[in-house]
């Protein structure tokens, strides 16, 4: 799938076809950081990388190649975890296998698939209370506050709260499975 | 609490998407600091899972990561 159909909509300012491409681009980009993962925050990363192509767009020439603007995202992205790497000058990091597996990976799009998307819907609905209010704080909360805040806002401690949000994910998975599909095979 | 489930919690808490801004750029999480290598790369292929997870249970197909930084977004303008 090619993700800059939403081009001219986020050069125009648009947020919608931003947060468009975010939904297709933000699993590749994430994968495209795996090899840095055990040395940089690759959620913070993938984080300043978006906002950086939102930054950036407007000065952005597409070459006429698909997923242009994915291709800038992942280069922003794999830039800022080279620089963390060099700043926190991470002992056991060997930059040059570090980026000789970045220039091994292809660069795609991809879009939802439907019936996994009914599929979880399904399972989340089966949660017992507790860890599906825990999920759904974290859904509704959308990053914009710590665990500590959203275990606060259901009456929880912290603790309790992440063991809740454990048991919800593991159910989710486990739930899933029994439909035959396998998570860690599909995305990881 | 065990130190393995201490650090099962570190890994949920890790593979979250709040972050904390540090000097006008995203910052790493606290919680991604207190974990060995093995721990980080097990909380960067959580948050993979989940934030598939999270998009799928999304009516417009976002993540928290997506929604976060669209939040950062929307309040800069």
């Amino acid at each position: 799938m090619d993700l800059d159909v939403h081009y001219s909509g986020i050069v125009a300012g648009d947020t919608v076809a931003f947060a468009r491409w975010m939904a297709g681009a933000e699993p590749q980009l994430r994968r495209s950081l795996s090899s840095f993962a055990s040395v940089v925050d690759t959620e913070a990363v993938v984080q300043e990388a978006l906002l950086r192509v939102w930054q950036v767009v407007a000065r952005f020439e597409p070459d006429g190649r698909p997923n242009g603007l994915l291709r800038l995202a992942v280069r922003i992205a794999r830039n800022l975890a080279i620089s963390e790497v060099r700043r926190s000058k991470t002992r056991g990091a060997d930059m040059d296998e570090l980026e000789r597996r970045l220039d091994e990976q292809e660069v795609q799009g991809s879009a939802p698939d439907p019936h996994l998307r009914r599929l979880i819907a399904l399972c989340r609905d089966k949660l017992p209370n507790k860890p599906a209010a825990a999920l759904s704080a974290r859904l509704h909360g959308q990053g914009q506050a710590p665990d500590a805040t959203l275990a606060e806002r259901l009456g929880m401690t912290k603790n309790t709260f992440l063991q809740n949000f454990t048991r919800a994910r593991r159910l989710l998975k486990d739930c899933l499975r029994a439909q035959g599909v396998d998570l860690e095979r599909e995305w990881v | 609490m065990s130190p393995d489930e201490h650090r099962e919690l570190l890994i949920e808490e890790a593979a979250g998407a709040h972050r904390p801004l540090r000097q006008g750029q995203v910052g790493s999480a606290p919680a991604w600091h207190d974990l060995d290598e093995a721990g980080r790369q097990q909380a960067h292929e959580r948050a993979t899972e989940l934030r598939e997870m999270e998009a799928a249970l999304d009516p417009e197909g976002l993540s928290s990561t997506a929604r976060a930084v669209l939040q950062r977004i929307l309040s800069a303008t």
